[in-house]
């Protein structure tokens, strides 16, 4: 007993240096979301002035539920570019995989099984990418680009182009039932956020995931198995896609080929909106969670003042190029001086 | 620095408030300048047709805007008639109302004239009304997203038309449960799948999709009286339009032994997909008659496509009549386009929203009178809308 509380001065400036590690990660990590912040309050204070119902708890709800796809699909999509690669097969994998639980739950399987058959079907796909990326030394945005018109395919030739619906009730109880009064897909968007934290930024996985983009031949000159990282961070995105097939077919009731097009832009624009850098290397968690939720607000708030959707694409994309123009600036700055 | 930063980020503060702001002000504006000048237009066509015809005919206030032949008269008087059986008068006077409406797409020129028409409907019958949707067709995540935060807002009936059978079904349940009353048009929500869901529509306004195919086939085999092949394109496997058309034209063709029904192909509305089934079909049956489109986006691709290849002489049949279906029947490329008049079509909306609103309740399905708009007397429906 005496001996656990008698600190060492050694043992205390071990603790103050790792103090000052996490605080060096979250001085680093939130200084990029800085400005997606500033632009949320800028949105909510405008529209909490202009619009009636925007200001309520209810809504915030809405736009939290509107979301939880998304932004279990952009930190998937963080980790792969953070990885040095890019997955554009994430909205093929999205709907092949929600299709894969939809046929089996109308085979009158287990719900357990089928929502487990649905998790591997889309971690099996990106076990595949993985594979196909390391092994053929390709650049992922063609393999990926490749596979994801190949399950797309899948998905069409399995439903022959009808979408699957009338999923059972208690299937759609999982997926979008009411946990602490929203849908539970927010309650799994915020586990999947919260796991992340320790393995992105405290465990091997994450410094490596972030060494095989910034420099993989220094990884593998340490003696890492690299192969391992490339495949898994591609499995962790095929099974995050399959987290969001499975609530997107129990929202709308039906798990079709079409679902999740071009899901996996929205997913890169929220990513590097974020301020995760395209080439690898630097991911930011927190920056990809409030890029989510700035473009869910623009969504939102376009909706409530009954703007006309023409108006959300230009506006979403002028803010990717903001994003873009100011972390480039501030990038080179920095290597300047 | 973090001076150069803090510019940057105000200035881009300021310009996303100001563009903001002056995007929907914008929209507004317009809105208001373009009814301003149709109302102008209108008065203006109301005073010489008044002068010239004062004599012969009473002037209509409301369908002054532009000629208005017998026949639309015949057209509007019947579907004015019908609408009268089934939904009842107007009433006169009304509590305050607000309507909100979610329609497919506004990337297709068909839900962009229903959006005008409910925004002239509403200024007609004087209910304030928003027309939403989701960002692009097919896209039927976004399309929930819109109704999930519409049913949160202060509207009293929202009109719905679903991307397919069960998407909008929790934005349903959420408008049952916060008193907010759902008016389906168009386009079937699958009640059976809502009910089991525990929501309820509390009106259904919409268009026989079988009575529209069969009306096309039959047009279509009055005018190939020695048989043939024929074809469908068809819209989105699923989708309760195109699955209604189709079987209503297959069923009616099936049924004469002179018709032989070649291919259904699924072009998804798409008038790419449409174009290259087209160029396929011909050059595998180069006898075939005639092709229905389950839509005028895909008949005019065909069009293109046999006018590409060469072909004259096969009758091709859309659905909606839009503005080019039209002039493409006048010119006799295409043979004929289902129509409704999406004006009446939003009006009676309205005004069913208006009566749920006063507590008046619809039990059975209200369906809209259609025509078929063919070579023959598209010349005769000047002003038909």
């Amino acid at each position: 007993m005496k001996g656990y509380f008698d600190i060492s001065a050694k043992r205390l400036k071990y603790m103050g240096d790792k103090m000052e590690k996490i605080l060096g990660y979250i001085k680093k990590e939130f200084s990029s979301p800085v400005l997606l912040i500033c632009f949320c309050l800028m949105i909510s204070v405008f529209l909490s002035i202009s619009t009636e119902s925007f200001y309520s708890l209810k809504n915030v709800v809405n736009i939290l539920e509107a979301n939880s796809y998304r932004m279990i699909l952009a930190v998937g999509m963080m980790c792969i570019i953070t990885s040095g690669a890019i997955d554009l097969s994430v909205g093929s994998i999205l709907s092949f995989s929600a299709i894969c639980t939809a046929i089996s739950l109308k085979a009158e399987l287990p719900i357990a099984l089928c929502i487990l058959l649905g998790l591997l079907s889309g971690t099996v796909m990106g076990v595949i990418n993985g594979v196909l990326v390391y092994a053929t030394r390709i650049n992922p945005l063609i393999i990926t680009l490749a596979t994801s018109y190949m399950y797309r395919g899948l998905s069409l030739m399995v439903t022959e182009g009808i979408p699957v619906t009338k999923l059972p009730e208690s299937f759609r109880e999982i997926g979008c039932g009411d946990i602490f009064g929203m849908e539970s897909g927010v309650t799994a968007a915020f586990v999947i956020i919260i796991a992340m934290i320790p393995v992105f930024f405290f465990m091997k996985w994450g410094s490596y995931i972030a060494s095989l983009g910034g420099n993989p031949e220094a990884l593998k000159r340490c003696g890492v198995k690299t192969w391992k990282y490339r495949i898994s961070v591609f499995a962790l995105m095929g099974f995050l896609a399959s987290v969001s097939g499975i609530i997107v077919s129990a929202r709308l009731n039906s798990a079709e080929a079409n679902a999740g097009l071009n899901m996996e832009m929205d997913a890169i624009c929220a990513v590097i909106m974020g301020g995760t850098a395209l080439h690898g290397g630097k991911g930011s968690l927190f920056g990809t969670v409030i890029a989510v939720f700035l473009m869910g607000l623009i969504r939102n708030g376009l909706t409530i003042m009954s703007v006309s959707s023409y108006y959300q694409q230009f506006i979403t994309g002028a803010m990717l190029l903001c994003a873009v123009v100011i972390a480039e600036l501030r990038e080179r700055r920095a290597r300047i001086g | 620095m973090k001076k150069f930063l803090a510019c940057l980020l105000s200035a881009a503060m300021v310009l996303g408030a100001v563009g903001c702001s002056a995007s929907s002000e914008t929209a507004e504006t317009e809105a208001q300048t373009e009814t301003t000048e149709a109302a102008a237009a209108e008065s203006e066509e109301e005073t010489t047709a008044a002068e010239t015809e004062a004599a012969q005919t009473e002037a209509n206030p409301e369908e002054t805007a532009g000629e208005i032949s017998d026949t639309v008269k015949q057209l509007y008087a019947d579907f004015d008639k019908s609408m009268e059986e089934q939904i009842g008068p107007m009433p006169e006077n009304f509590g305050e109302i607000k309507v909100g409406a979610v329609v497919i797409s506004l990337t297709n020129p068909f839900w962009v004239t229903m959006k005008d028409c409910y925004i002239a409907a509403g200024e007609e019958l004087g209910v304030p009304i928003d027309v939403q949707t989701g960002t692009t067709e097919g896209d039927t995540a976004s399309q929930l997203d819109v109704l999930m935060t519409m049913a949160d807002m202060d509207y009293d009936v929202i009109i719905v038309s679903p991307i397919d059978g069960t998407n909008l079904i929790p934005g349903i349940i959420k408008c049952n449960e916060n008193g907010v009353k759902v008016i389906n048009l168009g386009p079937g929500v699958d009640t059976e799948a809502l009910a089991e869901a525990g929501g309820y529509l509390d009106a259904t306004i919409t268009v026989d999709f079988a009575e529209q195919g069969e009306t096309v086939a039959n047009d279509m085999m009055e005018r190939l009286p020695e048989g043939g092949q024929v074809a469908v394109l068809a819209g989105l496997a699923g989708a309760g339009q195109s699955e209604g058309r189709t079987r209503g034209f297959t069923e009616t063709i099936e049924a004469n032994d002179s018709y032989e029904l070649v291919a259904v192909q699924n072009c998804d509305w798409d008038a790419t997909l449409a174009y290259d089934a087209t160029k396929a079909l011909i050059t595998e049956y180069p006898d075939l008659k005639g092709i229905f489109c389950c839509n005028d986006v895909m008949a005019l691709a065909a069009v293109e496509a046999l006018s590409a290849e060469g072909v004259d002489g096969v009758l091709i049949y859309g659905v909606d009549f839009t503005d080019d279906a039209k002039a493409a029947i006048q010119e006799g490329k295409m043979t004929g386009s289902m129509s409704y008049s999406s004006a009446r079509y939003t009006k009676a909306a309205l005004q069913m929203a208006v009566m749920l609103n006063e507590g008046e309740t619809f039990d059975s399905n209200v369906y809209l009178p259609l025509t078929l708009v063919n070579v023959d007397n598209v010349n005769s429906l000047e002003g038909w809308k």
